[in-house]
């Protein structure tokens, strides 16, 4: 004290010039800040007389006051305070001597704050509870007074104005300014509090609470109360703030003072008192936050609007004093704000040390995952809402958020929202899921399947029109669609709809065309793609999958008729095309085994189909050909029913219903084969490409009436160079698909010798020359794959084998052989080699190049590897879906392969049947034999020839004469 | 340009007028045409669609009247002095075309390029 006493003095002496005026108020307050425990008023006065004199004192006071605080209650005391406060002002030095008057000062003042709510105003602190809600009122009411004392403004206003000065002079300022603050403390809760902000908090924690309290109860009283119910849950630390808080007030001294230490304790004064804000305003920013969830999700909208209403609150509490704030040299205007926002609690909440949100608007705290995961289940509907928008902003590319989200049981409670009448929160919670499905995070998917998010997401996909929501549901299934064990979920609780709900309309599809309109096109919607992506993840999981999509009603249909109208639009390069394309493909694979009634059209496999081979020899055959066939009704040619022109293709008869075909019978009808080629010449989508050739490998497969008609129907279209150029592709997959493709439709017999007569050089062109790689460094498989086409095309045909020779084909052949680093390479290319080798009429031309029969036999190391009859010597595990099961006749025939998820490397493009025939087949060609009997081969030998000149890769069978061209 | 069949066809066309030119006793457009619904449209190397039985430019003359005209080599013709090209036979079009009391043809002609710059204009 004693010390204190000499400092006010000395400074006061100093600085009486410029101090003149404030010493006057000054006095004024002191004389109020006594009476402060008694009434409100005083509190006012008192909180003037801070102001000056905080400046000076600074931040030693601050620590000081913390200490003392407990200690020391001196109501004079804070009339010394005030008259040292003055000479402070004048000179920095002073200052120091004036902190440790200040100390003593805030002490008192501190807890004739505290005691003033709890035992002066209403309650006379008696009363607990009825200290809240009282003390709000009474708060109000002292607030009004003190604005309503013109002397308390006057005083504001000077004071404010020395602070400036003080500033300008010393450095350290802004403490400065909180340390006197604190001293004068008392008056400032409300006033204080609110200009100045945080700073000033640390000094009157309790003060500024209890002034706060009020206040916030009092502007945003119903969302305290609702948020209490849902805040606590989340935000443990509430309820104990409220604790303090009201203890506080109810108990004035040790509670209040025992807060006070520890924070005050805190390296930073405002820290402590941040936390503490944070803690006691957790609730009611929960309240707002979730009420204004927008703000959440759009920060910078949200909070401005946010602000604005209550700022307009506070600015009429501050008014009188608004001036002196904003005019201070401080910038204490920002200060302010801050404070305002702490005040007012339920807004900003936002003192958390989290550097992000601050940055922006230091009133702002995002609510950290647990509290948007608990307003998920809050009543008001806005609030689950936002929680959720926001929570999918959170989940937006942050695998680890993802995780907690689950971890934290949020899936569950998003899934449940979906079932949410309001649209908002429906499409809000669809939003979270699709981000939180998305991802190779498969537990996360497995999350939403746990809860029964697929039948939820379909029943909102029913329920619903809103095109957002549709498209937002429909992604979530196809993320959800990638992750295996759920693909069959979706089937059982989605397929139909889906397909009822976007596939069908969107496809353009009208299951009873109206003769007058003409046939609507595709819309490639957002929703189309999504689900066409969805059904494509799902169609690969196995055949029970292909089985349930091709009967599902209306879907093969509808993609069929999507397709064509992309066709027919030329717009063939987008995603949903290719996911139109993939699951067509997908569907295609094993047709000849999985249709139901596919046994009826099984052809013998030594049978040389009769679609395939007998009708293009001849007209004459024809007949023939198809006397067997005629006794079943179906039967008629159809080359008849196009007219005229296309019946000199001397095509081979297709079969055709009297009914129209419908639903997966469309899957094979040889008219699919124009779409896939026109697919093929026009796509510039690697992936759709890929799929088109994959769709055509998959349905030449096979030994049933339909392959042959598919394999002869491929040649009838000119397919064969547009195959034959794509294997110029750049793309990998490209080429290995349309590899195998060619590979499958050899097995048509002019086919086989249009494709050797023809493609012969673009095969050979895509092997790799020794070590070196070709300039497209194919992969393995796709190597692998074009040598077994070639393997296919030179079997028992030496015609073929001779324009391999001529290809310049063996000296590659026999590099691979020899120095490939793969097995598999140099064991397909060792195939290929003594295919060749056992064209005996070759043998002499081979030698004149220079060639020998040990270039012709397996090389040593890889029938160390073991020999080709050998099956388990070949890697079948590199071949996804492959069958093992050679021994299923079926198999003999080139099958497919299905495809499968969206990222490209999901797709196999290998040839199940190449594997099992090529690969683990021990001989080779007796297989070749058995599937393709050779028909009378001088015949096969001259027709060849004939055609030879003909038209590349076109049958001259099947072409016309030249056309004509007339000069006009 | 591809249609369905059964479908009314859209195309984009370009109006081209051809003043023949008097060589003696003939009129002469210089150009040649190709297609036609008695033709195998496989062969036509111009559309892209290779069922399209239609009338095809097939060789423009240099320096002819077609080329002055701005025909070019693979447009489509559509229709000529208003008479529909789409679903003639070879010898009709040639007929058409060749009218010996008409001195200028007018020709509705589409081609790829056509439809691509309506696209790219309309994106």
């Amino acid at each position: 004290m004693p010390a204190e006493v000499r400092q006010e003095q000395s400074p006061s002496n100093q600085t009486s010039l410029a101090m003149m005026q404030e010493p006057q108020e000054i006095v004024e307050e002191t004389v109020t800040i006594e009476e402060d425990p008694g009434t409100p008023t005083s509190h006012v006065s008192v909180v003037t007389s801070d102001d000056g004199t905080t400046r000076r004192t600074e931040t030693k006071v601050t620590k000081v006051v913390k200490t003392v605080t407990r200690r020391t209650y001196h109501p004079v005391v804070v009339s010394e305070t005030l008259v040292g406060s003055k000479p402070a002002t004048p000179t920095p030095g002073d200052s120091d001597s004036v902190t440790k008057m200040v100390k003593t000062v805030t002490t008192r003042t501190v807890r004739q704050v505290p005691l003033g709510p709890d035992g002066v105003p209403f309650p006379e602190g008696s009363s607990p509870l009825g200290s809240y809600t009282n003390s709000i009122d009474r708060r109000f009411m002292k607030n009004g007074e003190r604005f309503s004392t013109p002397q308390a403004t006057s005083t504001l206003t000077r004071s404010y104005n020395n602070y400036s000065d003080s500033y300008g002079e010393t450095p350290e300022g802004p403490y400065r300014h909180y340390g006197l603050h604190d001293g004068y403390g008392d008056l400032p809760d409300s006033y204080g509090s609110l200009s100045r902000g945080v700073n000033y908090r640390p000094r009157y924690p309790y003060m500024a609470s209890s002034g706060y309290r009020p206040e916030n109860s009092y502007t945003l009283p119903i969302r305290k109360d609702d948020y209490s119910h849902v805040a606590q849950p989340q935000v443990p630390l509430g309820g104990t703030v409220d604790l303090n808080r009201s203890q506080p007030e109810r108990f004035q001294a040790e509670p209040y003072g025992l807060e006070d230490d520890r924070r005050s304790l805190g390296p930073d004064d405002d820290e402590p008192y941040d936390l503490e804000s944070d803690y006691s305003t957790a609730n009611r920013r929960t309240v707002g936050g979730a009420n204004h969830g927008r703000h959440m999700r759009e920060p910078p909208r949200v909070r401005g609007g946010y602000e604005d209403p209550i700022e307009a609150d506070l600015i009429d509490d501050r008014h009188p004093y608004m001036p002196n704030l904003y005019s201070a040299p401080l910038a204490q205007a920002e200060l302010g704000s801050l404070a305002s926002l702490d005040r007012m609690g339920p807004m900003g909440g936002r003192r958390s040390p989290s550097a992000d949100s601050v940055r922006k608007d230091p009133r702002w705290r995002d609510p950290d995952l647990p509290e948007v995961i608990a307003m998920l289940g809050h009543p008001v509907d806005p609030v689950k809402s936002n929680a959720a928008a926001y929570l999918q902003h959170l989940c937006y590319e942050n695998d680890k958020v993802k995780k907690e989200v689950r971890h934290l049981k949020g899936v569950p409670l998003l899934v449940g929202l979906l079932d949410h009448p309001r649209p908002e929160v429906h499409r809000k919670a669809c939003g979270a899921l699709r981000n939180i499905s998305y991802g190779r995070d498969h537990d996360n998917k497995v999350a939403i399947k746990n809860c029964d998010g697929i039948p939820a997401l379909i029943r909102l996909l029913r329920k619903t029109s809103d095109m957002e929501v549709r498209e937002l549901v429909t992604g979530t299934l196809w993320n959800l669609s990638s992750y295996e064990p759920l693909k069959m979920v979706i089937i059982n609780h989605g397929l139909q709809t889906l397909t009822n709900e976007v596939i069908i309309p969107h496809s353009g599809w009208e299951q009873e065309p109206n003769e007058d309109s003409k046939p609507r096109d595709a819309e490639w919607t957002t929703v189309f793609k999504n689900t066409s992506g969805c059904l494509r993840n799902v169609s690969s999981d196995g055949a029970e999958a292909r089985r349930r999509l091709r009967e599902c009603e209306g879907l093969v249909d509808a993609l069929l008729h999507a397709l064509q109208s992309a066709v027919g639009k030329k717009d063939m390069d987008n995603k949903s095309v290719e996911n139109c394309v993939c699951i067509m493909r997908n569907l295609s694979y094993h047709v000849h085994k999985e249709v139901p009634g596919a046994e009826k059209f099984q052809e013998p496999s030594t049978n040389q189909a009769p679609g395939s081979v007998g009708p293009q020899r001849k007209k004459k055959d024809d007949a023939g050909c198809f006397g067997g066939k005629k006794t079943k009704e179906e039967w008629f040619n159809q080359g008849r029913k196009n007219g005229e022109s296309e019946k000199s293709y001397d095509t081979l008869d297709l079969p055709k219903r009297t009914e129209p075909t419908k639903g997966f019978e469309l899957l094979y009808q040889p008219e699919v084969v124009r779409l896939y080629l026109s697919l093929l010449t026009e796509s510039q989508n690697y992936n759709t490409l890929e799929a088109a050739a994959g769709a055509l490998q998959n349905l030449s497969a096979g030994q049933w009436t339909w392959s042959n008609y598919i394999r002869a129907t491929v040649r009838k279209e000119k397919g064969l160079p547009i195959l034959v150029e794509l294997l110029r592709s750049d793309s990998d997959k490209v080429v290995r698909a349309v590899a195998i493709a060619l590979r499958n439709l050899s097995m048509d017999r002019r086919n086989k010798d249009l494709i050797g007569s023809y493609a012969m050089r673009d095969l050979v062109s895509n092997l790799p020359s020794g070590q070196q790689r070709p300039a497209k460094n194919l992969e393995e498989d796709t190597v692998v794959a074009v040598l077994n086409t070639i393997h296919e095309i030179v079997t028992d045909s030496s015609e073929n084998a001779r324009s391999l020779i001529q290809a310049q084909a063996i000296e590659k052949l026999v590099a691979i052989n020899r120095t490939s680093q793969s097995q598999r390479e140099t064991k397909a290319a060792s195939y290929v080699l003594q295919a060749v080798w056992s064209h005996k009429e070759l043998r002499n031309s081979l030698a004149k190049d220079g060639w020998n029969k040990t270039h012709f036999q397996p090389t040593a190391t890889s029938q160390a590897k073991g020999t080709r009859s050998n099956k388990p010597a070949y890697d079948d595990t590199t071949l996804p879906l492959m069958e093992k099961n050679q021994g299923n006749k079926k198999s003999i025939s080139g099958d497919m392969i299905p495809m499968d998820e969206l990222d490209p490397d999901g797709y196999s493009t290998i040839d199940q049947k190449d594997k099992d025939c090529k690969y683990k087949s021990g001989d080779v060609s007796s297989d070749l034999a058995e599937r393709e009997p050779l028909k009378n081969d001088t015949n096969r030998k001259q027709f060849v020839r004939t055609n030879r000149p003909a038209v590349n890769l076109v049958d001259t069978c099947d072409v016309k004469p030249q056309p004509v061209d007339s000069w006009v | 340009m591809s249609f369905i069949p059964g479908q009314p066809v859209t195309a984009v066309v370009q109006r081209i007028e051809i003043c023949k030119l008097r060589q003696c006793d003939n009129l002469i457009l210089g150009f040649s045409i190709g297609g036609g619904i008695d033709q195998d449209p496989g062969q036509n190397p111009f559309s892209e669609d290779k069922t399209d039985k239609g009338i095809y430019v097939t060789r423009v003359s240099k320096g002819g009247p077609a080329e002055a005209a701005g025909l070019m080599i693979g447009d489509k013709i559509m229709q000529v002095n208003g008479w529909d090209m789409t679903m003639v036979t070879h010898d009709q079009a040639r007929k058409r075309l060749t009218k010996k009391n008409e001195d200028v043809v007018r020709l509705l002609v589409t081609r790829k390029s056509l439809e691509d710059a309506v696209r790219n204009a309309m994106v």
